[in-house]
């Protein structure tokens, strides 16, 4: 009932939106370079529905692979680190260090390494996510009271005992945490890659758009992303409700 | 020393500087969108606001450099920035088709400034053998032209595969890709760097009847109506910004590299001077530099027509200003 | 002082390893340069990459500092106004699905050729992470203590400062850490609009000019902020939620 409530007002905020959105730009008629009128955006869309339609295909199934390639590796890398406490020392400085270059500055050197195909797009995705999900899984695995561990060890549980009955129930939510942030990223990075080198998908539409002084163009492919994001925001948000519902 | 002392002394150096300030009420401040970068393909505009030139004519000048995404015409049609050097002959096409007001008062290269590349020792000798290949090209006009020289020769758009060109001209060297489009002042520099002039196969689209004049100067239609006067006088101090750095390269590539350091400079020097030599030909010979030559563009504007890029035919006399450049003597215009 | 030498030590291996890898597995300069080539061209022009680097952190400190400030503020909102909650929330998510890259002109129409215009990109990607996790860890406070409190005659602040926001903050501890990184790339970003300097353009010369060396100076650069940057809020996380993780 509070949900189908939460549902209703989320509703209404983005309809309040759209039409503030609206009415500006009519009201001022901005031009489409500045702002173009929601409307004209959504017209936009449907006219160019096929188009985007593959464009947004592309893009999603590189943001797919790279994110469940992303979060299989995350997580298992924190595990791997709680589970064996010595690989601490050489991986977490590596990790960090290469976590710490942004991940666009990744791009040029991915694009030449794996090339201007999905492979490209699907790495940078799988290390965006993978971080975000690591240091979440980390933060999680960690949190667990030393006491309970000594108290379960007390009982004779071996660290895997300790790993899968304490630590990753303890962690469960701020990995869930994680991945959701981490869905909205994988879709941003692959189009980031995207505008700087592929054979098509949503940043390939908008670079071309741009370049082509197309701003409507640019706003549909936007919307779409966006409309996908949210339907993987959503799914991931759905999975880990039911996962906690388990619990 | 005593404060006071060191506060006059402070008073003093401070006043220095802002005698020739308070002189300079009178200028008026104005931003130029570079189309890319910055690189010796600007050096002119960079010589002309170290020497003063812009100041000279009543403009304090900030030049802001573009990147990706960014679109010159954008910017200036918005009124974020006051001039432009955009894209070329097409872009400009494309914001007035999209009725975005600016209006071009310069054009920088009177040839198109980018060719096609295949692998001398490839198979591919002529146009005509670019059938079944795979292409790289910029999909910014570019990919009208090929498509446009191909045509003449005879080919189909589906009798070849054109794919999109971006960052790099790896897929080439490494052999993935059969033609690649390089411009003659960049990407050029590094396929002969890295493969040999020797080992490159060049086609020319002004060699196959096309011309596409690129780097074009532009304004918002109300600069243009409004400030005749800055206009002209951006136009001036940038001619003779861009006489003094093709004359002294050594100079313009100087000029750069102070702003950008890490520029790498023999790539540097080869821009500026392959960019010259484009600046200076066609009819920038007898016309001086920056000549915005009305029947190159009309051909450049039939072609794309022909070609359904522009959907309907444009006013070229709204949206080109070759009177800027007819207001200053031809002795201050030539190189 | 045992550990700065562990990690000078750590430094050094990482280096020779690499060093050693390129001219012993003979790679290609275009895949990988030798480390001292990369050292070698920063030091050819310290002045540039010592400026660059200079103003990048400053966008990203600026950025950062504005998105923790708003991001808690924003989760202390939403916990308390669930009504905002539903009706803003959906909206930041729908904002942080779009690519800032694909309007560049956007942001320089908006806010200029300004320094500012690089933090706030900075700000809008660490605002969101920050917000979810504020409100994540707020709620993750066990009612029966709130409950207990206010049996005590607790009055709603001294609950919110005494028990619920230090309860949440090892949770938006794991945001801010992500957030120095995203704070980064905000920044770097915001430099590929049009700017003179900073790690953003370096990188962006380097990789038009396929300059691979120049590539990895600016990586180098961009490891070594973000490093720092990480390493300063990882330091802050320990001093202040010292009761939180334990190893």
């Amino acid at each position: 009932m509070t949900r189908h409530r939460g549902t209703l007002r989320g509703i209404l905020g983005g309809v309040l939106l759209l039409t503030v959105w609206e009415a500006v730009a009519r009201g001022f008629s901005l031009p489409a370079y500045t702002l173009p009128a929601v409307s004209d955006i959504l017209a936009a869309a449907w006219q160019h529905r096929a188009v985007l339609a593959a464009a947004g295909w592309i893009t999603a199934q590189e943001a797919l692979a790279g994110y469940a390639i992303g979060t299989i590796v995350g997580i298992g890398l924190a595990g791997l680190l709680v589970v064996a406490p010595l690989l601490r020392g050489p991986v977490l400085p590596t990790a960090m260090a290469i976590n710490s270059v942004p991940v666009v500055a990744w791009s040029p050197l991915v694009l030449l390494w794996l090339g201007v195909g999905m492979g490209s797009k699907i790495a940078m995705v799988a290390l965006a996510v993978g971080f975000t999900v690591f240091l979440s899984a980390l933060a999680g695995f960690d949190r667990v009271d030393r006491r309970s561990v000594d108290l379960m060890r007390s009982f004779g549980a071996g660290p895997a005992g300790v790993f899968w009955r304490l630590r990753l129930p303890a962690a469960l939510p701020l990995i869930a945490a994680g991945m959701r942030v981490a869905t909205v990223r994988s879709l941003i990075v692959a189009i980031v890659t995207e505008m700087l080198g592929a054979y098509g998908g949503l940043g390939w539409v908008i670079y071309q758009s741009v370049t082509l002084i197309d701003f409507v163009q640019v706003w549909s492919a936007i919307l779409v992303a966006s409309a996908i994001s949210l339907a993987f925001f959503g799914l991931v948000g759905a999975i880990e409700r039911r996962v906690i519902f388990w619990r | 020393m005593n404060r006071r002392h060191l506060l006059t002394g402070l008073g003093a150096a401070l006043a220095l500087p802002a005698i020739p300030r308070a002189g300079a009420q009178t200028l008026t401040r104005a931003t130029l969108r570079l189309k890319w970068l910055t690189q010796t393909q600007f050096a002119g505009f960079y010589v002309a606001v170290q020497k003063g030139y812009y100041r000279e004519a009543g403009i304090d000048l900030t030049i802001n450099p573009g990147g990706p995404n960014l679109l010159t015409e954008n910017l200036v049609a918005s009124g974020a920035d006051t001039f432009g050097l955009s894209g070329g002959t097409d872009s400009v096409f494309a914001a007035r088709e999209r009725s975005l007001p600016i209006v071009c008062t310069g054009v920088m290269h009177q040839q198109t400034p980018f060719v096609f590349v295949a692998r001398a020792d490839g198979p591919i000798r002529t146009l005509a053998d670019f059938r079944g290949k795979t292409i790289t090209t910029w999909f910014t006009g570019a990919n009208f032209v090929l498509l446009g020289m191909l045509a003449e020769a005879g080919l189909r758009p589906t009798d070849f595969t054109m794919q999109p060109q971006q960052v790099s001209v790896t897929p080439f060297v490494d052999g993935q890709i059969d033609v690649v489009t390089a411009t003659r002042y960049n990407e050029f520099y590094t396929l002969m760097t890295r493969m040999g002039r020797d080992k490159l196969r060049v086609f020319v689209p002004d060699d196959h009847g096309i011309t596409f004049p690129r780097d074009t100067v532009i304004v918002s239609e109300q600069t243009a109506r409004d400030k005749p006067d800055m206009v002209k006088g951006f136009m001036q101090a940038s001619i003779r910004g861009w006489r003094d750095a093709l004359r002294d390269q050594k100079l313009g590539v100087d000029t750069v590299m102070a702003v950008a350091p890490t520029l790498a400079r023999p790539h540097q020097e080869f821009m500026l001077e392959e960019a010259g030599k484009l600046m200076v030909a066609g009819p920038a010979a007898t016309n001086g530099l920056f000549w915005v030559d009305m029947p190159t563009i009309q051909k450049a504007h039939d072609f794309f027509l022909r070609n359904g890029v522009i959907k309907a035919p444009l006013d070229l006399a709204a949206a080109y200003k070759p009177d800027v450049l007819a207001g200053i003597p031809l002795a201050d215009r030539m190189a | 002082m045992k550990a700065s030498l562990r990690l000078a030590g750590g430094l050094l291996l990482a280096g020779l390893i690499w060093e050693g890898a390129v001219v012993v597995f003979g790679i290609r300069q275009s895949t990988l340069p030798r480390l001292t080539e990369v050292l070698a061209a920063i030091a050819a022009t310290p002045g540039a990459y010592w400026s660059g680097f200079l103003r990048t952190a400053i966008e990203t400190l600026i950025g950062f500092a504005a998105g923790t400030v708003v991001g808690v503020a924003n989760g202390l909102i939403f916990f308390r106004a669930p009504i905002l909650r539903d009706m803003l929330l959906p909206i930041f998510v729908v904002s942080q699905t779009i690519p800032v890259i694909a309007f560049g002109a956007l942001v320089v129409m908006w806010f200029g050729n300004t320094l500012m215009a690089k933090a706030v990109i900075a700000f809008y990607l660490t605002f969101f992470p920050v917000t979810v996790n504020t409100l994540l860890g707020l709620h993750s406070v066990d009612p029966r203590q709130v409950a207990l409190l206010r049996s005590f005659g607790a009055t709603g602040r001294q609950i919110l400062f005494r028990l619920q926001l230090p309860m949440a903050l090892p949770q938006i501890f794991v945001a801010l850490r992500l957030g120095a990184s995203l704070s980064l790339v905000g920044a770097i970003v915001g430099e590929w609009f049009g700017d003179t300097t900073g790690i953003g353009v370096l990188l962006l010369q380097a990789m038009y000019n396929e300059n691979v060396i120049a590539v990895w100076a600016a990586i180098l650069c961009a490891a070594v902020l973000g490093t720092g940057f990480y390493a300063l809020v990882a330091l802050a996380e320990r001093r202040i939620v010292f009761w939180g993780a334990e190893q």
